[in-house]
């Protein structure tokens, strides 16, 4: 048990109606690994991601987080979630919470800490992130950067095995990129297990441990960064590289 | 103040009093109606949806004096039991105003994000503690004009209650008009209590919203 990956993804199969979005991923996690997944948009990306901790359904194949079935009839979908941060495009942070409250809220109704409990790890998390004087503020009063800090904050207030991590930048102007990535450098470094959608290059040739390129529902290409980014060995992956990184 | 009203005041007030306690009653009835039933609307629960929605459009259907008609005489015809004509008005208000809350409460509810339940489903939230934690409140925020519209509108209907005998302001005024004989002065004056009574019911519901909105 302890020596499986702590996610294993075999011949996932998906589709919405007759359009396939998923044609048979594989792919493992191991502890402490960090992998960037990228291709071109609506190459099922974040479909995949979703899949991991089972906000999106999916028709044949299997995952297992931490040895548990995801798609199982008898698996308890909000325990195992909780085990599994996420961090989405949009922040997604609840807009009619303080910053504080929002770090507070699953640790309180979830992992059924204590208000004090919850709050004080809270603070302690913004202190991470470098927000400690934003506690009592209002999402809607915080900078994109900002707002996707505090939700790197509460994916980590649930002390998570591995965090997922849908395109945490896409959404951001330039100069608010960096402190999100710097962020997420920083988990890294400390041996969190990561799944990043991402189509930050920079981060995936310094960060990652492995690459994975997909494209039309496929995974193309599996491979150490440093391998991907110096000899792609797919025409396709050389394409996508081509691409995003000539300007 | 008119002589007429000064002469009736204490009848008068009871009237008043009557309208404010029969109003109190509907909207907060009405409003834990409407949340029930937009909220069963928006999860659409198996059968209970077909149920609320049968009831939310026979209600929008219907006009409120045949509502209370039915509330005063069909249901305890129907079900063999005794009411009062302001119990039966109270019943016919909540049913009334519970339909249409419904409605403003099931748009707000709409209204909320979806990738935003799946931001509390992430955080291994249940669908329950997603709809209390999160959906409910900012859809409650979001609808508080919205209530406010329809809690103004009622207490306006309230005045129909006379027509099954409840003497509320209107029904009071009725009766001492019929004494005295001052049509322009008794209801010009009843529809200032209206008046007033509705503007500080508004202005009640902007001061909430204004400390409550939600600010994206």
């Amino acid at each position: 048990m302890t020596d499986e990956p702590t996610i294993v993804i075999r011949d996932l199969h998906k589709s919405y109606g007759t359009t396939q979005v998923l044609r048979g991923c594989s792919m493992n996690v191991a502890r402490g690994e960090v992998v960037v997944v990228c291709g071109p948009s609506g190459s099922g990306k974040s479909t995949l991601i979703k899949c991991i901790n089972g906000l999106e359904g999916f028709q044949s194949g299997s995952i297992r987080v931490e040895g548990v079935e995801v798609g199982g009839k008898s698996t308890n979908l909000p325990k195992l979630r909780a085990r599994v941060g996420m961090v989405f495009q949009h922040f997604e942070l609840y807009p009619h919470m303080s910053v504080l409250d929002n770090i507070a809220l699953a640790q309180v109704h979830v992992l059924k800490r204590t208000r004090p409990a919850a709050r004080e790890r809270a603070r302690e998390l913004l202190k991470r992130v470098g927000l400690q004087e934003k506690a009592d503020a209002m999402p809607a009063d915080l900078s994109g950067g900002q707002q996707q800090r505090v939700a790197i904050a509460r994916a980590l207030a649930l002390d998570p095995q591995a965090i997922l991590f849908d395109e945490p930048t896409s959404a951001l102007d330039p100069e608010m990129i960096h402190e999100v990535l710097q962020v997420m450098t920083e988990l890294a470094a400390e041996g969190m297990t990561m799944v990043v959608v991402t189509h930050e290059m920079g981060f995936a040739r310094r960060v990652a441990h492995r690459v994975v390129f997909m494209d039309a529902g496929e995974i193309v290409e599996d491979a150490p960064s440093e391998a991907f980014f110096s000899a792609p060995k797919t025409q396709r992956a050389v394409e996508f590289l081509s691409k995003i990184l000539a300007h | 103040m008119p002589d007429v009203i000064l002469k009736n005041l204490p009848f008068l007030l009871q009237g008043l009093w009557l309208t404010l306690t029969l109003s109190v009653w509907s909207i907060a009835l009405g409003t834990a109606l409407g949340l029930v039933v937009g909220t069963v609307r928006f999860v659409r629960l198996p059968v209970l949806n077909a149920a609320a929605l049968v009831y939310v459009e026979f209600i929008r259907g219907t006009p409120l004096l045949v509502v209370l008609f039915i509330t005063y005489f069909a249901l305890p015809a129907l079900f063999g039991y005794h009411t009062t004509a302001y119990r039966a008005a109270v019943l016919g208000f909540v049913l009334f105003i519970g339909a249409y809350l419904a409605e403003d409460f099931r748009s707000g509810l709409r209204a909320v994000r979806p990738t935003l339940i799946q931001a509390g489903l992430a955080t291994g939230l249940t669908r329950w503690q997603v709809l209390r934690f999160i959906i409910l409140p900012q859809a409650i925020r979001r609808v508080l004009p919205s209530l406010f519209n329809q809690y103004v509108r009622l207490i306006k209907f309230t005045s129909v209650a006379s027509v099954i005998g409840v003497t509320e302001l209107t029904g009071a005024g009725l009766l001492v008009n019929a004494r005295e004989f001052q049509p322009v002065t008794i209801l010009a004056s009843i529809a200032v209590v209206y008046l007033v009574v509705c503007m500080l019911l508004s202005l009640a519901g902007r001061a909430l919203y204004a400390r409550f909105a939600v600010r994206t």
